[in-house]
């Protein structure tokens, strides 16, 4: 296939095919190295604290986290929001950048997908504790009702997004463990010891990559990335709709499932950009996820950063001309209330940060996008802040006005998610083929 | 474990072990081209044209996948109506709960019909290349899933050209390796010194 010759190579350091599978089958086969189990330990202590306060959360009830009356929704379902919003640019990488052809996608779609899963976990946790009786978790199902014949209601959003995220995780464990059994065989073929060999051969499921599999595999590979694409987006906009549909200013606009799927692709990206420039550099991947790399998902924050903006301000223009006071109070309560520090954070974070990267030494340079990629997660956590909060806390009747902070229990359940998170994320970096090998070595000689 | 060779039983082939796709698919084109019958070809990565070179069509997954799909959107509906609107209509501030609101139901239709076209034809993928978990591999190299291309030809098959010609042929294309009689095997060894031994060799 033609390429221009500006285009640079996608996999640098001359790698032959065999040199790929020992360099991403290096950290199976071998000991974990130090900075792993310092990743992995951190992770577990943190793994501990989000034990620790859910157990508290349901011995001693849903009174221990600040969420009231008026402000009934905190940082829990800010949380929920943040994390499922992270997943989405995992399905991105995968799905929506093979239809498109992007070549690039292949050296990160592995741990992308496999952040979108473990995102999934974490954000799954606040709505079913949020429900206080966490052991009656099945109840949002169509079950038959043991009390009479009521049905879940389907005409709430909630509903919908009991499906769309269920959905998602299960689609997007589909998609992940297809692209992975290639892999896995390879590891098996390579394995030195009886565990291993009978582990991966259990979930290689006998693959032996005969050219009839390969061809089934890459239109079934094909198809699933079709139907992620537009699941992926429904997914986020039904989470809008959780608010959109209800009659709150702040959040009845029709604005809300674009703006929350680019904010979605937006925070996912950052997420992605943070953990690989961590893998990259611990694991010495700079030949797989080059700048080039780097540089394709700086723009996608780029782009996105400015989509969200766009919506900020659109929100804000909308909200003025709209004529009706309540909406034009709530925006004006974000800007210059007593939660105007998270609006201008989220503006400043969100809006202006990523503009840095329309210089090309930003968007080449390692530890500064590393350092853009968390202003970015901590910008989009209070995106989700001030939709939430700042929304609910001065509702229609001044009297019902209160404030909203979080308490030690609900910010431990959010860091604890952190902990859920990066346990997963090291176990996996462990036993499974960060990279994936199989698609790698179809692009060892293209061009980006 | 469950023995998977069902595909490779008891047969042998004529291998010819390539380190580089194009030349195995030139030399798939030129066995093609001889009339030589080609039992399929193993490699660590998809190789794109192969299955066109080796003459298979398309899968018809696809139908497959689609017909998963539309249970899917029926179950959808069906669940839907069925509940809110036989069952159980949940009368909320007075609103109809008849067919009317079909537009609500329409995204825990879509989510499922995703759901089902999904798991659907990975399941039936899955039984089509007659994969599940606990199988046993059958391998022809043990650096096909690494870095080695095999072509295989099965010897029970008659062909117009003899064994010899079929092995020149193979060389003469670039096969690092040609092996005129070789059966399937898997790598799950019980004894651990005998699994480094083989390692050693190979």
């Amino acid at each position: 296939m033609y390429s221009a010759d500006i285009r640079q190579p996608l996999v640098t350091g001359g790698k032959t095919y065999s040199d790929v599978t020992a360099d991403i089958c290096r950290p199976i086969e071998n000991k974990p190295t130090n900075s792993w189990w310092l990743g992995f330990s951190i992770g577990v202590v943190l793994l501990l604290v989000l034990a620790g306060t859910l157990a508290w959360t349901v011995w001693e009830g849903i009174g221990t986290w600040n969420t009231n009356k008026s402000v009934m929704w905190g940082w829990d379902i800010t949380n929920f929001v943040f994390w499922v919003g992270i997943g989405h640019a995992g399905t991105l990488i995968s799905a929506v950048l093979l239809l498109f052809r992007q070549k690039w996608r292949m050296s990160i779609n592995r741990s992308a997908e496999a952040m979108t899963i473990f995102a999934v976990f974490c954000a799954a946790i606040f709505p079913l504790f949020h429900m206080g009786r966490v052991w009656l978790g099945f109840w949002p199902l169509p079950l038959p009702n043991a009390f009479g014949s009521l049905w879940v209601n389907f005409n709430s959003p909630l509903l919908w997004d009991v499906f769309a995220i269920s959905t998602y995780l299960s689609v997007s464990l589909v998609f992940w463990y297809l692209g992975l059994i290639p892999d896995i065989a390879t590891v098996r073929d390579r394995a030195t010891s009886k565990a291993r060999k009978y582990w991966y051969g259990f979930f290689a499921m006998g693959w032996n990559g005969s050219a009839k599999s390969w061809g089934r595999y890459e239109v079934v590979a094909l198809i699933l990335a079709g139907i992620s694409t537009p699941l992926v987006l429904s997914v986020h906009t039904i989470v809008s709709m959780d608010f959109a549909t209800s009659v709150i200013p702040g959040w009845h606009t029709t604005i809300f499932p674009p703006y929350f799927v680019a904010g979605a692709i937006f925070s996912g990206f950052g997420m992605v950009l943070t953990l690989l420039l961590i893998a990259r550099h611990v694991m010495n991947y700079q030949d797989y996820i080059t700048t080039e790399h780097l540089e394709a998902m700086t723009k996608v924050i780029l782009l996105t950063g400015s989509v969200v903006g766009l919506a900020y301000i659109t929100e804000f223009v909308i909200a003025a001309y709209s004529g009706y006071e309540y909406e034009q109070y709530a925006f004006a309560n974000r800007m210059f209330g007593p939660y105007a520090w998270a609006y201008w954070t989220m503006m400043f974070c969100n809006l202006m940060a990523p503009q840095v990267f329309w210089s090309k030494w930003a968007r080449t340079t390692p530890w500064f996008i590393f350092v853009i990629s968390i202003v970015v997660n901590i910008g989009m956590w209070f995106e989700r802040f001030v939709i939430i909060v700042t929304s609910l806390h001065r509702d229609f009747l001044p009297s019902s006005w209160v404030m909203y902070h979080a308490t030690w229990v609900e910010v431990g359940i959010f860091l604890g998610t952190f902990g859920l998170f990066f346990t997963c994320f090291f176990l996996f970096a462990k036993f499974l083929p960060v990279i994936n090998m199989a698609e790698v070595k179809t692009i060892i000689k293209d061009k980006e | 474990m469950i023995d998977k060779s069902i595909l490779l039983d008891d047969k042998t082939f004529t291998v010819g072990i390539f380190d580089d796709s194009d030349k195995l698919l030139n030399a798939v084109g030129t066995l093609k081209k001889k009339g030589v019958k080609i039992f399929d070809c193993y490699t660590p990565f998809p190789v794109h044209h192969l299955d066109k070179a080796l003459g298979y069509d398309r899968t018809n997954i696809s139908i497959g996948a689609f017909l998963c799909g539309l249970l899917g959107s029926l179950t959808g509906f069906t669940l839907a109506y069925s509940m809110n609107v036989v069952d159980w209509p949940m009368i909320i501030g007075g609103k109809p709960q008849d067919i009317s609101v079909f537009t609500s139901f329409i995204p825990v239709i879509f989510e499922l019909t995703i759901l089902f076209t999904a798991f659907g034809m990975v399941i039936l993928f899955f039984a089509r290349t007659r994969m599940i978990h606990g199988i046993k591999e059958d391998l022809l190299s043990r650096r096909q899933t690494d870095d080695h291309m095999v072509l295989a030809i099965d010897n029970g098959e008659t062909q117009d050209l003899s064994a010899s010609e079929i092995q020149s042929l193979l060389t003469s294309e670039g096969a690092i390796e040609v092996d005129a009689s070789r059966t399937s095997f898997n790598t799950s060894l019980t004894d651990e010194e005998e699994l480094a031994k083989q390692l050693m060799t190979t």
